[in-house]
């Protein structure tokens, strides 16, 4: 009995509905908004594909990743090498004929899986990325070999977290020395430091970037 | 003639010889270089891969800059640095709020006045003038080059103005046939070499840089000529790389087209830099008796 009448009271009164926007919104809306892209305009003409130069090494192109989008493939959109592998030339967007910037989509991508704490597939671009950043609010330019020494740090951080190999560390390391080398005997690096003197403003900037990633 | 410079880090760094060369070569055209003071990293694509407010606002700060050194042009050499500045200065211009909300941070504030200009829209029209063939002492015959422009330069057709075909450039062929050189007719000269992608996806830049070789070489280059400061160090310091991968033994000299432009004008090759190449320059100039 008091079981059933448990089960009455439930289907008598109607339960709370609450309206969650944050909630409610589809993958598709995020990237459209975020990117500015708009993707429902996509007619699968596949000259971006035709265009694109690391879709064959990626084993997806930007009209199969724009379709994984539509169809709400979380998991396939944020775990394809595409993300990582576009090298941001854009020759997809010149090619589209309804103007999507599908490099642009890489982007966002990367900045959501860097939002939602989803590991890279090529952590080594992440770890480049950050690294040129830092450098860039540190002194307000780029130095190569401050800029060098740094990405590698965040590189031993990131595999070392990833519980990699030393081996790899190493690897990395002597490869990227090498090239230094190279380039010191040919002048092409530099060792004066290259900090502006307003840096003040460019730093102003970055806690400006930060308050804004906060509040998204 | 004066006009507003912005070298960028690359400029400074790594690709300095392109800096002296551009000050030089622009000189001898009635150029006048006026680097901006104080300007800043542009950014470049790690900022648009990481923070969308970063990507506009550290242009930003630099078209400030412009804007106050009272000049009306300023040109950008590096590719990536320009396209950068390209696309802020069109995202401010359509954004009035996030103008102001940058500008609130400047000493000196974006108007959007300063016109942008690459190297080539700097140069193309001395070319038009019949400056380059009054100033050129040597013809640079036989030199048969594949113009690189690489894929930042002639990028967003529908947000900015490009002043070339976007994907069939002509103003570089047009400057090196003035100083008497034959460019090639060839199907990579706006396919991306990787850019940074060279130091963290290694793999992936050299298969680029090897199907841009490969045409350039079955076309019958003798050399590549760009205007890009990524392009060219990546084609140079990576060619032995891309040899040794993919089984080929010949080797393209990159010049920079202002290098071109210094030969062409009498400059010797150490005024021009040539000696901080990684795949040699100089051989191929004697051999055709340019320098």
């Amino acid at each position: 009995m008091k079981e059933a009448g448990r089960n009455r009271s439930r289907e008598m009164s109607s339960p709370v509905l609450t309206f969650e926007p944050e909630l409610s919104r589809t993958l598709l809306q995020d990237v459209m908004d975020l990117s500015g892209q708009n993707l429902l305009a996509c007619y699968q003409c596949r000259r971006c594909a035709a265009g694109c130069p690391v879709g064959d090494e990626a084993g997806v192109t930007p009209d199969r990743l724009i379709r994984m989008i539509l169809f709400g493939e979380k998991n396939e959109v944020f775990n394809n090498l595409l993300v990582w592998k576009c090298v941001a030339c854009y020759t997809c967007g010149v090619r589209c004929p309804n103007n999507i910037q599908t490099a642009r989509i890489n982007e966002t991508l990367k900045q959501m899986s860097k939002a939602a704490h989803i590991e890279p597939l090529n952590p080594k671009v992440a770890a480049f990325h950050d690294a040129f950043l830092t450098s860039a609010s540190r002194s307000g330019r780029i130095n190569e070999l401050e800029f060098m020494c740094r990405y590698e740090m965040h590189n031993t951080k990131s595999e070392l977290m990833r519980g990699g190999g030393w081996r790899a560390i190493v690897d990395e390391m002597k490869k990227q020395a090498g090239l230094g080398i190279s380039m010191m005997k040919k002048k092409r690096i530099h060792f004066r430091p290259a900090k502006i003197k307003k840096i003040s403003e460019v730093k102003r900037l970055f806690a400006k970037a930060k308050e804004k990633n906060m509040g998204r | 003639m004066e006009i507003a410079y912005y070298p960028g880090c690359s400029l400074h760094a790594s690709s300095e010889l392109y800096d002296i060369q551009s000050r030089i070569v622009l000189r001898r055209l009635g150029i006048e270089l006026k680097e901006i003071e104080d300007w800043n990293c542009c950014g470049a694509t790690s900022a648009s891969k990481t923070d969308d407010f970063l990507a506009i606002a550290l242009p930003a700060r630099n078209l400030g800059i412009a804007d106050a050194s009272g000049l009306s042009e300023i040109v950008i050499p590096c590719s990536s640095c320009y396209s950068r500045m390209m696309v802020s200065r069109k995202k401010l211009a359509d954004d009035p709020a996030l103008r102001n909300k940058i500008n609130a941070e400047l000493t000196k504030k974006i108007e959007g006045k300063i016109k942008i200009s690459s190297i080539l829209d700097v140069i193309v029209p001395k070319a038009n003038t019949g400056e380059i063939a009054e100033k050129s002492i040597k013809k640079l015959e036989g030199l048969k080059p594949v113009c690189y422009y690489g894929c930042l330069l002639t990028r967003f057709p529908s947000d900015v103005e490009v002043p070339d075909n976007v994907e069939n450039p002509q103003g570089m062929e047009l400057v090196c046939r003035v100083m008497g050189a034959q460019p090639l007719d060839w199907s990579y000269k706006t396919d991306c070499c990787g850019a940074s992608a060279a130091v963290n996806d290694t793999d992936t830049s050299l298969i680029l840089m090897y199907r841009i070789l490969k045409d350039a070489l079955s076309r019958g280059a003798n050399c590549l000529v760009t205007t890009c400061p990524m392009c060219q160090f990546n084609m140079d310091a990576y060619q032995d790389q891309v040899g040794e991968k993919y089984g080929f033994q010949e080797r393209l000299p990159v010049y920079f087209i202002t290098e071109l432009l210094g030969i062409a004008m009498g400059l010797s090759p150490n005024e021009m830099q040539l000696n901080r190449h990684f795949i040699d320059p100089v051989g191929l100039l004697k051999e055709l008796k340019l320098i």
